[in-house]
């Protein structure tokens, strides 16, 4: 079935030529020199004021970096990057020196307003946005301020800059980062261990359940800059957060990157939600331009009864690598993994999830959608593993795609490993598949089929994105919206 | 990475045998020069090993260690008797026969002579005598071919070329028998063509057997490569079975001609290591495909299944349904991609991998893959691994069934499913058979 008209406007809405967030902010930046050798690692660090144990953590990860290759086994083509001609650090002068939201650069802050974040608390106290969520503003290769960082602070929780992490609570820092994604990981996550610049910390106290919705917004503004920015979240013995990132980048006609690691650790009944308003500029209309998005982000659910749940909203960047999975090491531990990854004009998309099930009786949940259109190509490629001692393992996958026009390509490549006989892994890309018990009471209740296994469907999803305090909100729901017509598995 | 890897022993090994038998194959002096090439080719790829994406789960290079001679030539003496032991089951199927021991044709035990319609000959014939442009054909490895194809085309010795004429309809199956005997360790490759013509119809079934008591341990080069043409039906199944010392490596090349119709089937049972592989393209506008298989694999048994269904011409349709059962050590691979090209509009596909794990050192690996490139087309698939189900399991036993006979109840009806799909009765039949046997083997059966 070919998809339907409803559907075709609702992509077009968000092709590439409609990109919103494409503005420049004309702010004086202070910069790295160009290119990467072990000096500009130092110079990251001094700038930062690091101790000693992160530089040469940072140098480890350099030495490996060297002697890597790029990957290319993912379904993108693009020019070879040449990266020594990019500046790996850029920062606003104004955010020098210490901040509180009363000495942040307005140019800063109107920027953030014109992208619809709110940084102001007492404005978000009003009730201007609605909700209310705690910010991380990254602004290219700094944190230029985190709100409601007291109230959090008497719940226990600690948010701030991973820098400012470093410096406050060394001890965290040290015994988690890199315990999720190791320094010599993979190429663009050893490149993001030697270069990090900033990102944000979450640690969240035993028991404790985060008062509010916290959130990053990454923007990327200078030129011929590659962002890289790391985020780490700990969720201890019961606590639970849900964590919100948004991205958007200026129009340009050169390529950017992006390359960033999120590690994510779970303890003992701990639950952490994870969601992600991919949106950094595509590309114009002739795949000119655009971010290329190369991140590495994993969870580790480490302790029994722990969960990690992945949201993904993908609408940008001209290429995106990107692949959050999950370590499901504890016994009866969850990962789940809900991604809609819409691609046109000329993107690339190469997205999925791991579940590496380590843990006995753990289980984990793949929906994925990808939607290309234009001359896009939309990949998922995942994979789902059972090992030899993890029994009464579950998994149960479905992906979608959806093709609008026969210029585009859209693809599945899934790999399953069942290491032992009481692993029950089941792969569905049928949609009347899901849950036939649900979309029996739906149906029962006069719901058609297309309705019931929309229902069912997004109903996980559109249960986090209502959260989402961001101006593109409405966006996400438009793609939520799309109807799953025509859906090839 | 490109970095140049030092040759293993046994590619070296290969090659020097490629250097001890070349004298001895057939083929004129055009086709030793295709030979030549091919194991240039092969000395360029080498073994194929786990980090090539397509052989990820069967690590060939690390799998063949003792490279086997070639079987050049063949004197084993087979008689009709020992030939029927060694078909077990299929001995009672109903077929014209055309034999090859240690992968040579032997005249006196085979027998086409009624098939109406069904032209066969051989392929070391074929390359003694063949013109510049059959050479070209015989002795090239496919479009696409890898390693394995290319060491077929180097060591071929002989293999069965059938003809199914233009609009004939053939009587019975051709059985098409490649039966190992006799005590020496060797490598048999083999080649096959099959055409059938337009508007032609026939069933044919290719056997790999072994004479009771021959040694176990042979490699075995197998291809075989199928033309169906314009609306023709052709029914073509294999059946391998072994007791799981042997390596097979198979390879099907499948090309459809419009509105063909081909529906391929195999069966593997008890093979050392095993890889099938099966390609097909469809060349002309509403074909069908249906594409099936039921593996049994245990001990440290390793069988693979890969295919590449290219859809690349509109209005066409395929199935895939491969059923496994695993047991012991045994490891089951899948791998399935269905390409659909850019203006193969109105595509229907759907595809179905399944695996039961009878014990729990059992490994199953999956890789279904899509790779879609036109917006009106309907493709799905679908792959599952689980263990018997212990609420089916307990419902027997509540009634009454012993819990040995209620296993072998459910794993019977899961292969079955698979088994359904060979239209041709008895062969059905001597297919489940030979399924109960391995059952009956089996540790838990």
């Amino acid at each position: 079935m070919a998809a339907v008209q409803e559907t075709i406007d609702q992509v077009r809405k968000i092709d590439v030529d409609q990109y919103k967030y494409g503005f420049e902010t004309l702010i004086d930046s202070i910069q790295a020199p160009k290119g990467l050798d072990e000096s500009t690692v130092r110079y990251i660090s001094a700038k930062k004021g690091e101790p000693e144990w992160l530089l040469t953590w940072r140098l480890e990860a350099f030495t490996r970096w060297k002697a890597m290759t790029e990957p290319t086994w993912a379904k993108v083509r693009y020019p070879k990057i040449d990266f020594q001609d990019l500046y790996y650090y850029s920062a606003p002068k104004s955010t020098e020196g210490p901040k509180s939201l009363a000495e942040v650069d307005p140019e800063l802050l109107e920027t953030y307003k014109k992208l619809g974040i709110p940084l102001k608390e007492q404005e978000v106290l009003a009730g201007v946005t609605g909700s209310r969520v705690a910010v991380d503003a990254v602004f290219d290769s700094v944190s230029v301020v985190t709100t409601f960082k007291d109230e959090l602070k008497k719940a226990g929780v600690i948010f701030c800059s991973i820098s400012e992490a470093v410096r406050e609570h060394p001890e965290l820092v040290k015994k988690y980062l890199g315990s999720v994604v190791p320094q010599s990981d993979n190429f663009y996550a050893s490149l993001n261990s030697a270069v990090f610049s900033d990102g944000s910390f979450v640690y969240v106290p035993e028991g404790v359940r985060c008062p509010m919705e916290l959130s990053t917004y990454f923007r990327i503004n200078a030129r011929q800059t590659g962002q890289f920015e790391r985020t780490l979240i700990i969720a201890d013995r019961g606590a639970y957060v849900s964590y919100l990132e948004g991205c958007t980048a200026p129009m340009r006609d050169e390529n950017q990157l992006h390359a960033a690691v999120v590690e994510l650790v779970a303890l003992d009944d701990a639950e952490i939600k994870y969601s992600t308003v991919q949106n950094w500029y595509p590309g114009d209309a002739q795949g000119k331009g655009g971010i290329y998005n190369f991140v590495t982000k994993r969870g580790d659910c480490r302790g029994h009864h722990s969960k990690i749940s992945w949201t993904q909203v993908e609408t940008g960047s001209a290429i995106t690598w990107k692949y959050p999975s999950c370590i499901l090491r504890g016994d009866y531990s969850r990962g789940e993994f809900y991604s809609i990854a819409v691609s046109n004009g000329y993107q690339q998309v190469d997205s999925g999830t791991k579940m590496i099930h380590l843990g006995k009786n753990s289980t984990s949940r793949i929906i994925s959608k990808g939607i290309a259109a234009g001359y896009s190509e939309n990949t998922y490629r995942g994979l789902v593993s059972a090992h030899r001692k993890a029994t009464n393992v579950r998994n149960f996958t479905n992906c979608d795609s959806l093709l609008i026009g026969d210029k585009c390509g859209a693809h599945t490549v899934p790999y399953i490993e069942a290491k032992n006989s009481s692993a029950h892994f089941e792969h569905e890309a049928t949609t009347s598949k899901i849950s036939d018990d649900m979309l029996f009471y739906c149906r029962q209740r006069g719901l058609s089929a297309e309705e019931a296994v929309a229902l069912v469907v997004n109903g996980f999803v559109r249960d986090v994105l209502q959260q989402l305090p961001m101006e593109f909100m409405a966006e996400s729901q438009k793609l939520i919206g799309i109807s799953l017509e025509g859906s090839v598995g | 990475m490109n970095v140049a890897v030092m040759k293993t022993k046994a590619e070296q090994a290969i090659s020097e045998s490629f250097e001890v038998a070349a004298a001895k194959l057939p083929g004129s002096a055009a086709v030793q020069a295709r030979r030549a090439q091919a194991i240039g080719a092969f000395s360029g790829l080498g073994l194929p090993h786990r980090r090539i994406e397509e052989w990820k789960y069967t690590d060939l290079r690390a799998n063949l260690k003792e490279v086997l001679p070639a079987a050049v030539e063949d004197k084993t003496p087979l008689t009709i008797a020992e030939l029927l032991v060694a078909l077990g089951p299929l001995a009672h199927v109903d077929a014209h026969r055309i034999v090859f021991v240690n992968g040579h044709y032997r005249a006196g035990l085979s027998d086409t002579s009624d098939a109406a319609g069904l032209m066969t000959s051989t392929i070391a014939k074929a390359l003694q005598s063949a013109s510049e442009e059959a050479v070209a054909r015989l002795a090239s490895t496919p479009e696409g071919g890898d390693a394995v194809e290319a060491l077929n085309t180097a060591f071929m010795t002989d293999g069965a070329i059938v003809e199914v004429a233009k609009g004939a309809s053939v009587n019975r199956p051709l059985l098409m028998i490649f039966v190992r005997a006799g005590s020496d360790a060797n490598a048999v490759t083999v080649r096959n063509l099959i055409n059938a013509g337009e508007g032609a119809s026939a069933t044919i079934i290719e056997a790999d057997v072994v004479l009771p008591g021959a040694v176990r341990d042979t490699h075995l080069n197998t291809l075989t490569e199928v033309s169906v043409g314009k609306g023709a039906t052709l029914n073509h199944v294999k059946v391998a079975v072994d007791e799981g010392k042997s390596l097979h490596l198979s390879n099907w090349e499948v090309r459809l001609a419009a509105d063909a119709n081909y529906s391929g089937f195999q069966f593997s049972s008890g093979l050392g290591f095993a890889r099938n592989g099966i390609n097909v393209l469809f060349d002309g506008e509403g074909s069908k495909l249906d594409l099936s298989g039921a593996y049994l694999a245990r001990h440290s048994e390793h069988v693979d299944t890969t295919l590449v269904v290219d859809h690349a011409v509109p209005h066409c349709e395929s199935r895939e349904l491969f059923k496994g059962v695993l047991d012991g050590h045994g490891r089951g691979v899948f791998q399935g991609k269905i390409i659909v090209r850019p203006d193969a509009q109105k595509t229907d596909g759907k595809q179905m991998s399944q695996a039961l794990m009878l014990s729990e050192d059992a490994e199953f690996d999956s890789k279904p893959e899509l790779e879609i490139y036109a917006d009106d087309v309907v493709c799905g698939h679908g792959t599952t691994s689980a263990e018997l189900d212990p609420d089916l399991l307990f419902y027997c036993r509540s009634r009454g069934i012993p819990e040995k006979e209620a296993r072998a109840l459910m794993i019977e009806s899961f292969i079955g499913e698979a088994l359904d799909k060979v239209e041709h009765e008895g062969l059905r039949e001597a297919l489940a058979s030979y399924a109960m046997q391995w059952l009956g083997r089996s540790r838990r059966g």
